[in-house]
């Protein structure tokens, strides 16, 4: 199958750091691109390949699941090589390792964008530059060059020292004040990251129309995804509502905003059980007053059409919570949807791990152990072709793993030049002792 | 192509002036700009000489009928590659087999479970989505990377297939901490959960401030430094604030907080953000719809474009989410109007006027 790559033939010169970029490449990798992670032992990049380069099981256990959830909950010598938060973003990728602040560090890099078809980076605005790596120096080392950037708040405009990691970017793209509960401010909300994962995607299209562009072409160019920006596209109704008729929308907590009623998660038997429930249609509505054996509540009033749901919603929810109640959310789940209502279990980590369905269609490969973590199901890509392999073809890229790779077969390096390099601690399969500590 | 009276989005809100109405819909708009619309009832004798004549002339075709309904109506894939070698994108909701397959989604249910909804929240109450219809929009982004990649497999080796794409994988893939949080499961038996509270650790979480609030990541290595600097008191620049014991204490947090919190009260969102700017602090502001609306920073930056409708006037609409300088975005035309390229498409792919004629005559097209 590996013929039938959709990206065969292109490389990936990849300085990107936490989920945006590492996940934009990474779909780029999926669908074969040979990319190569630009390592440097001598810089921990936050949020890149663990929570921080040296971690205790204690510390581990402190951080949230999954940051923390590292194997057996010991993150042991090498956290970079097993972090559940990020190792999932490098598979299909290689890694090697210079230290591109010297100069013959750079040198290297440069020789490596020479043979590369696109450089993708989201690194604090200007570090590029600051190592001599502006879009024209790297023009210069390869005129036809896809450079992709992904600030947070955009490369012009008063926004550009603006610094943030997703939560942030998700803030001013208008996703935050959306979520929560109804009756709560904001400020009770947690952390997500929605942003990272739809600038992530984005990025991933972006550079695939340029690559066909350049395929067809020879032509490169100049790519700016502002993980802002992209995040406002994923609630436009909220930003067209206030352009187009000045309306502010808030949180609804888990009410529709299409105007579906109910909408809601509501409680099951047992603790921290939930099942989602929506009434798309009349006639769903009609299905669910009818698996719940037509109550006289239900069959009151005007409950027949949204409009009249919407009138009654709070007692509508308070009903469905009391009937739940005392119900298997798995049960209901199988339940409801053959009685033709759209509803499902909320399901845990450890509920899709387990879930029977993504276990016959395919969602997880098994992957060997490594000397950092066990034997372990990884997620397949959710997009299965039939002829192009775009599953898993290689296991997560270990810190520094392609040093040979890329120093001797891509870029030529004799021996003497990889000893030469290894001393002056460019070559390294594991971090710079100032980065790990006593 | 859409169904005979047109595509569900078009009754979804908002709409233009609040008026319900068959374009003026503002989420069929953001989703169909640059679009054409053939109106086909599938359902028809006479259909598959249409998909066929459409298939011919395409290089992808997307289908997001559920697996049974696909076949039943004639877009299944056997039937497709049979017309041409294409790549064709199923958009489906539980994918092509196993047991959930015919089940019905919606945004909420797809979040509640592919989608990390079991950790949104606290932990004394309900589960939470996403605003909006934000795990359908996902979907939708990754069917995008699904279709391009099929694409250059298509112009690179000749080749067509199907590509398979599941909502509920996508949300099960989602790097907005799902897959990691699985893995850490698997990893570790620790199942990721609501916290018991929002905006745990020194200067963490969601300020409010005087207009609004902010949304705070201070208290990590070198980014405490920053946030010190931005808000300059000399309680926040005393030593004991750098202890790990102080950092996981509640007790210290609301000690920093009596400093934090006023001085955010008496500033607004852009008085804090230009000085978290200024010190690099990992500070923004919680924008609504009518500040990304507003913000001249990302006005002038092309953030919003004009559109120009003949039927509805002038509107604005979000522009370009990416920029390419060379193949740039650009806005080449609204949203179709309902059937309103059905006659030209039909004739640009081979059919006789007098075929077309007969088709709109016995309702096939409209």
């Amino acid at each position: 199958m590996n013929e039938y790559l959709p990206l065969q033939g292109v490389r990936i010169c990849d300085f990107s750091i936490v989920w945006a970029g590492q996940s934009a490449t990474m779909y780029l990798a999926d669908m074969g691109a040979e990319c190569i992670k630009v390592e440097n032992a001598f810089i921990f990049n936050p949020m890149t390949r663990a929570a921080a380069p040296r971690l205790t099981p204690q510390v581990s256990r402190v951080l949230p699941a999954w940051v923390g959830g590292h194997p057996d909950s010991d993150p042991g010598p090498r956290p970079w090589n097993n972090s559940p938060a990020f190792i999932h973003v490098l598979r299909n990728k290689k890694s090697f390792t210079v230290d591109s602040r010297r100069p013959e560090g750079l040198a290297i890099v440069k020789q490596l964008l020479a043979v590369s078809d696109i450089t993708v980076e989201n690194l604090p605005l200007g570090t590029l530059d600051k190592l001599g790596l502006s879009d024209e120096a790297i023009r210069s080392a390869r005129p036809d060059i896809i450079i992709m950037h992904m600030p947070a708040f955009g490369r012009t405009g008063e926004y550009t020292e603006g610094r943030g990691y997703g939560a942030h970017m998700d803030a001013v793209g208008g996703s935050t004040i959306l979520r929560g509960y109804a009756d709560s401010s904001p400020f009770t909300n947690v952390p997500v990251y929605a942003g990272d994962f739809f600038a992530g995607m984005h990025g991933a299209v972006a550079a695939l129309a340029a690559l066909r562009h350049r395929r067809r072409t020879g032509e490169g160019q100049t790519i700016e995804v502002t993980q802002a920006e992209a995040s406002a596209h994923m609630f436009p109704q909220s930003a067209i509502d206030a352009a187009w008729n000045g309306r502010i929308h808030g949180s609804i907590g888990n009410r529709s905003i299409e105007g579906f009623v109910p909408n809601g998660v509501f409680p099951c038997a047992g603790e921290n059980r939930w099942i989602a429930i929506s009434c798309r249609t009349d006639g769903e509505w009609r299905a669910l007053v009818r698996f719940l054996g037509a109550p006289a509540w239900a069959e009151t009033g005007d409950l027949a059409t949204a409009a009249g749901r919407a009138l009654q919603e709070e007692m509508i929810e308070e009903r469905l919570a009391g009937w739940m109640a005392s119900r298997e959310e798995r049960e209901l789940f199988v339940a409801l949807q053959a009685a033709g209502v759209t509803a499902g279990p909320v399901m845990s980590a450890k509920d899709a791990a387990e879930d029977p369905h993504l276990a016959a269609s395919g969602a997880w490969q098994r992957l060997p152990a490594t000397a950092d973590y066990p034997e372990t199901d990884f997620g397949n890509p959710p997009y299965r072709f039939t002829k192009s392999d775009v599953g898993i073809r290689t296991a997560p890229c270990r810190f520094g793993e392609h040093n040979d790779y890329v120093y001797r077969e891509v870029l030529g390096l004799g021996d003497e030049e990889v000893e030469r390099l290894s001393a002056a601690g460019h070559i390294a399969d594991t971090y710079a002792p100032e980065i790990l500590g006593g | 192509v859409e169904r005979p009276g047109g595509d569900v989005a078009r009754g979804l809100a908002p709409f233009l002036g609040g008026t319900p109405g068959i374009d003026r819909s503002g989420t069929y708009q953001f989703l169909n700009t640059n679009k054409e619309s053939v109106v086909l009832d599938l359902k028809r004798a006479g259909a598959e000489g249409v998909v066929e004549a459409l298939v011919r002339i395409s290089d992808l075709v997307v289908t997001a009928s559920p697996p049974a309904v696909a076949e039943r109506l004639g877009l299944g894939y056997e039937r497709l590659s049979a017309i041409k070698e294409i790549p064709v994108l199923e958009i489906t909701n539980f994918g092509r087999s196993g047991p959930y397959r015919d089940y019905a989604l919606s945004d909420t249910v797809l979040f509640a479970m592919g989608g990390e909804m079991w950790s949104h929240g606290t932990l004394d109450r309900e589960p939470l989505k996403l605003g909006g219809t934000a795990a359908l929009l996902q979907c939708g982004a990754m069917g995008a990377v699904a279709a391009l990649g099929a694409v250059h497999a298509y112009e690179l080796h000749g080749i067509g297939q199907r590509v398979d794409l599941s909502l509920f994988d996508v949300q099960i893939n989602s790097v907005d901490r799902r897959s990691s949080a699985i893995l850490a499961y698997r990893f570790s038996g620790r199942v990721n959960g609501r916290p018991p509270a929002a905006g745990a650790g020194l200067g963490g979480g969601i300020y409010p401030c005087a207009d609004g609030y902010l949304e705070v990541t201070a208290s990590a290595g070198p980014y405490w430094a920053r946030f010190v600097e931005m808000i300059d008191d000399p309680v926040l620049r005393e030593p004991r604030w750098l202890s790990p014991a102080t950092l996981a204490d509640p007790a210290a947090k609301e000690d920093a907080d009596a400093v934090i919190y006023p001085w955010m009260l008496s500033r607004t969102r852009a008085e804090v953000w230009a000085a978290a700017r200024r010190a690099h602090a990992i500070v923004a502001p919680l924008y609504t719809g009518e500040d990304v609306f507003n913000d001249p920073v990302f006005r002038g930056r092309g953030t919003w474009t004009e559109v120009e409708h003949a039927v509805l006037g002038a509107f604005p609409m979000l522009g370009r989410p990416y920029q390419l300088d060379r193949t740039p975005w650009r806005l080449r035309g609204p949203a179709p109007m309902l059937g309103e390229h059905t006659r030209n498409t039909l004739s640009g792919a081979g059919l006789d006027e007098a075929v077309i004629d007969r088709l709109f005559a016995t309702g096939v097209v409209a």
